[in-house]
This record gives C-alpha cells, structure tokens and sequence, in this order.
C-alpha cells in the first residue's frame, strides 16, 4: 500500500513545498528483485557449470561475481523502489525517481493526452499495475510503475478527468 | 439530408451536413503515376533478358529469329504483358476505390481494395497542409496534398494525385476551414503573401560545402586515400566507392531538398517553397508551430550563416525522402533568421529591451548578456567549455534557451507550447549545487535543455514554468484561429 511522507526543505528542485508524495507498492521491489536475481543467478550457474568444465579460476571469478551483482542488485533495487515517488497537485502530477540520478517530471493535467495502465503477468502476480502519463511529446517520461491495480485504476480515471477538465489542446 | 439542395455538388463548401457533401476521386492519372516506376523496372529487366535471348539466339542481322529463341521470346513477352495488366489493375482498382471528401467538419478518405480503410482528420486539429510534386507530376500538372494533424506519423491524409488547380483549392479550403474563416465566393480565397525571404543557389552550395558533412566527407576521403597510398593498391579505392556514393547522395539530396527555398506569410500561415526536382509548398498556420532552433554549424561562422528548424506537431522528426519537413531555413543571415523567427512569434514578449538584444545575446552572447539567466561560474568543473552558453531567458510569451560554443544555438518555446518539464541531477551535479532543465516539446528537431544550472534556479524554473505554460494557454487563442480576428483583412504584424 502506498505511504505518504511530506518534505520539508525547499530551494531543491527534488524537494518542493508542500508537495506530499505517494510512494508506490513494496511489490514493485519484489518483482524487480526475483527478475533481476533469477537472471543473475542463471548466468552464476552458467559460470559455474563452465568452471567445473574446464577448471578455469577466470569462470570461477565469474561466479563469484554474477552472485555478487545479484546481491548488490536486491539492495539497489530497494533503494530504488524505496525512491520512487508522486504526487498529485491541483494542476499538474510530479513523479520522481532515482538516488544516485535524480529526475523530476512535472506533467500539467491540461496536457495529459491519454493514460495507460500495463501489468504484465509478474507485475499482476505481485499485485502491481503501471501506470503510463501520455503527452503529445514523446520525451515526456512520466510513468508510475508498481501502483497497487486499485490504486493505478483510480489514478487512471482521475487523471483523465482532471485532463478533460484541463484540456488545452496542443 | 436537409440541406442537400444548395450548391454541394460542385465543390467543398462550408455548413452543409456532412451526409450530403459529395465523395471525389482522385485524379484519373494518379495509377499510372504511382505504378510507373514498377513498370519501368519491369522493362528494363525484360529488355535485359530480351537482349540475352537474342545474343544467344544467333541471329544474323537481326532478321530471321532461330525457333527456341522465338519461343522464349514470345514467353517473355507473355509475362511482360501479363505482369503489366496485373499491375496496371491493381493499380486502377485502388485508384478506383479511393475517395474523399471535405465536409465542414473534417476531410474524410477512403480507401483499400480488399481490406477498407477509412480515415478521418478533423478541420481545426490542422497542424499543416502541403502540396508537392514529384517531377513526373509536375509535367501532367499534378500534385499530392498532404494533412498533417497531431497523431503521430500515421494520423496523415495524404491525397496523391489531383490537379495543380484543385490541389491548391482545396489547399485554402483546409486552411481556411481550419481558421475558422467564412467565404462567400465559390472557392476558398487564396490568401496573400506577404514578405519572403529566399536563399540564393550560391549561398546553398556554400553552405552544404561548409557543413559538417561535408568535413566528415573530406575527413573519410582523406583517410582511405592514406590508407591507398601506405597499402600501395587501389584496392581499398574500391571499398571507398560506396561511402562517397552514400555521402554524395546525402549531400545530393540537401541541395535537392534546399534549391530554390523560399519563406513567405500569408495570413493562413506561413509557406515554405522549396525543391530542385520535386516542387514542395508546406504551409504551417499561425500557432502550429511548437518549438524553433537557430543554430550555426561551426564552419558557417565564416559567414555568419544561421539554419532555423522547427517542431509541428504531425511532421514528427521524420524524414520524408529527400525533403526534412522541419526545415524553416536551410540557410540565411542572422538578420533572416531572427526574421524567420519574427514571422513564427511575432510577438517574443520581451518588454525591457529591444527583442532584436535579445534573440542576439541568444545567438552569439555568453554569460549574464541580453538577461540571460547563466549556469553558475562552477559548472565549468562538469562542463568546462560549454558552461559560460548554457542558460535560459524568460520572457513573458516564451522561454529562449541558449547553448553551444563550437556548434551555436538558441531555442525558443512559446510558454503556451510547452507539453511537460523535468529536471535531473547526476552525483556530479549534486556535490556542486547544479541541476538540468529539460522542456519537453513534440516529436521533433528542437528539444530544448539546460545544463547545469544552479539547483535553485532550476527548482524555480520547473515550477514557474509549468505555471506559466498554463497560463499562457489559458489566454491563449482558440484552435480556429481566425474566429476571433476579422478573416483574411489583417496580415500578420510585420517585422522589420
């Protein structure tokens, strides 16, 4: 479920006044997590297969490494998740993502032209939907993923009237 | 069908329902337009085999064919001229099954032999109308209208061929339907032209000579001649024909696309004239346009050429053939491009200064000049060449956005035209207080952003600016231009 938290400091483009962000699912992380870790541990296993073949320390290091990288990909991945954030305001949706990359996107409903929402069949078995912000320009990067489908559902329809409400053409 | 009585039947006209308004073809050349190069490909190929056939037949002078030769020659023949009927009906079937037709609220196509296709683009979503013509069709007098509106690439209409007369009928009947604009005579008036800037042959040569491709041409060049002299064989000349081929082409095709440019206003928009063998007319009504680019490639300073691009909404960034249709100026002064400018937004909303200050600082200034808003002094630890250009100046009707020292240029965003904003900050930027500004505008050349700024300035400009796009918009006009000024009396405000 998604947890609200308000910033306090200003004169940082990442924490605006007043803004009260909505975090999304810990599902979002789970399902990041067993994609990521799955994938690294099948080339782990290759590694190792070709280790024991040919008695190569270079494989053996290899290993070593792919469980190393999923590893440190459980934790970044919750860093990640843990940073993803947005918020509705009266006149525009801001979304924010990143620790290391930081990016903020103010998207004013008067522009929005349509809304998506995808959930593909490991987002749904972990209760996660994405929601995707269209403008007419395709530099717009504004989706909202790991929302609970309830949440993206009503994000959605909100979204939409606040765009007819808004609507400003092109 | 109340309204079927009046004068639907001989031509577009405004107020009458839709049910009533009659569907048209296309002109009756337009198959063989469009099949001839098919055609012309097939007789080649059979000439080719006819000419083997007849080599290998034997034939003395010419005269008497040897019988299998005979044979093959006659089968040749057969499929020629079946391949053609084939070709010649299919082609006459799809001309045959496409129609179209202006009712006062949208220009409708259909079209599809097997499987229908119906397209609709509404009148007041315009974004530009053109005409060309391809060589062969302008020597029947043919042109293809294309209907830009906002839906990505394939939202077009696109009707190929009609006559000359007709095409430039409907032309300034889209656009006047487009503007809100009432006629009384018969046909839409055709609204006059005002000022024009064009660019001479020699200035076009010049300007593809001293442009970067043409650098990396002779760079390329340079290195296989090299590399032909140390190996000692011309074998590698041979590799080179390719390459010289291709940048030949691409230098080809700009002087093709950018012969004979010109830039006229005319009250229904502004028109681009340009092209060597295929004649383009593209007209962007006033408020299409979303986003324009000054911008000097670094050889052109000699000159003191600048290029002007632009974004429309339904251009997109593609690129059709030979001819970019983002184009607004292949090449020109500064004083023609900041008239170029002029003409896109004749108002920059700058209330201080002189716009003219302004737009110069933006072009060539660096640091605090022309009110420019600067990236501190310390960005130059992440950008030490480029940070003293980066920046921004707000005006009240657009945002300008400055970059570049090698390769100059200057965006300008009217505010009622800005689709969303963002900033981002690297770990570099972030231990230096720096942040980047980017404004997201429609598919296109110009995507405006601004490096390193102080992160409180960008903070302020990120939330300000989505403010002022909103405000900006709320005043500004409606989609039907023209409904709110009197139609087709008052040209556009001129520049100086």
């Amino acid at each position: 479920m998604s947890s609200q938290s308000i910033s306090a400091a200003s004169g940082e483009p990442f924490e605006p006044l007043g803004v009260i962000w909505s975090r999304v699912s810990p599902g979002l992380a789970s399902a990041r997590r067993l994609v990521n870790t799955i994938a690294e541990l099948a080339m782990a296993g290759a590694a190792a297969v070709a280790a024991f073949l040919t008695g190569s320390l270079w494989w053996l290091a290899a290993t070593v490494l792919f469980v190393v990288l999923a590893v440190w990909g459980w934790w970044l991945i919750g860093r990640q998740v843990a940073a993803l954030g947005y918020a509705e305001r009266e006149d525009d949706l801001l979304v924010y993502r990143g620790i290391m990359f930081r990016e903020i996107v103010v998207v004013p409903y008067g522009r929005l032209q349509y809304v998506d929402v995808k959930a593909g069949p490991i987002d749904r078995a972990f209760g996660i939907a994405q929601v995707q912000l269209h403008t007419a320009s395709a530099s717009t990067d504004a989706s909202i993923p790991g929302l609970p489908p309830s949440e993206a559902a009503r994000l959605r329809d909100r979204l939409s009237a606040r765009g007819e409400a808004h609507l400003m053409g092109l | 069908m109340i309204g079927a009585v009046n004068g639907a039947v001989s031509g577009p006209a405004c107020g009458v329902p839709s049910d009533s308004v009659r569907w048209r073809r296309v002109h009756p050349l337009t198959p063989v337009l469009q099949s001839w190069q098919v055609i012309v490909v097939l007789l080649v190929i059979i000439a080719q085999e006819l000419g083997q056939n007849l080599t290998q037949g034997e034939v003395p002078g010419g005269r008497s064919l040897p019988r299998l030769g005979g044979w093959m020659l006659a089968g040749g023949g057969l499929v020629l001229v079946v391949l053609l009927v084939v070709i010649g009906l299919f082609a006459y079937l799809s001309w045959r099954f496409t129609r179209y037709r202006v009712t006062s609220e949208a220009l409708e196509l259909q079209q599809g032999v097997l499987s229908r296709k119906f397209r609709q683009a509404p009148l007041d979503r315009v974004q530009a109308v053109d005409l060309a013509q391809p060589v062969l069709a302008r020597i029947v007098g043919l042109a293809r209208l294309t209907l830009e509106v906002a839906g990505g690439s394939d939202s077009r209409i696109q009707l190929a061929y009609l006559s000359e007369t007709e095409a430039h009928q409907l032309r300034n009947h889209l656009l006047a339907a487009a503007a809100g604009v009432r006629y009384e005579t018969e046909e839409a008036p055709e609204a006059p032209e005002h000022f024009d800037v064009t660019v001479p042959v020699g200035r076009l040569i010049g300007s593809i000579l001293l442009s970067g491709l043409t650098v990396w041409i002779v760079v390329v060049a340079a290195g296989f001649a090299v590399a032909a002299v140390v190996a000692g064989s011309g074998g590698i000349l041979a590799a080179a024909l390719p390459v010289a081929l291709g940048g030949g082409g691409a230098l080809w095709q700009r002087f093709a696309a950018g012969f004979g440019f010109r830039v006229a206003t005319a009250s229904d928009g502004l028109r681009l004239r340009h092209g060597l063998l295929e004649h383009r007319t593209q007209t962007v009504p006033p408020g299409r346009v979303q986003a324009v680019k000054i911008h000097q490639p670094l050889l052109w300073r000699l000159r003191s050429w600048w290029v002007v691009e632009v974004n429309v909404a339904g251009y997109g960034g593609d690129k059709e053939g030979a001819a970019p249709s983002n184009l607004l100026l292949p090449v020109g002064t500064r004083d023609e491009a900041v008239a170029v400018l002029s003409f896109v937004l004749p108002d920059l909303g700058v209330e201080k200064e002189l716009p003219g200050v302004v737009v110069d600082a933006g072009l060539t200034g660096s640091g605090t000049d022309g009110g420019f808003v600067s990236a501190p002094r310390r960005a130059r630890w992440v950008d030490p060449i480029g940070w003293s250009r980066e920046g921004f100046r707000l005006t009240s009707n657009a945002l300008l956005v400055r970059r570049g020292v090698l390769h100059r240029e200057l965006d300008v965003v009217p505010h009622a035209r800005t689709q969303s904003c963002g900033v981002t900050q690297g770990p570099l930027q972030r231990k230096l207080g720096l942040a980047s500004f980017a404004l997201h505008s429609t598919a296109g050349p110009v995507s405006p952003k601004v490096d390193h700024l102080s992160s409180d300035v960008a903070a302020g400009l990120l939330m300000d600016q989505v403010a002022r796009a909103r405000s900006a918009r709320a005043v500004a006009g409606p989609e039907r231009w023209m409904e709110r000024s009197d139609p087709l009396q008052k040209p556009p405000e001129r520049p100086e």
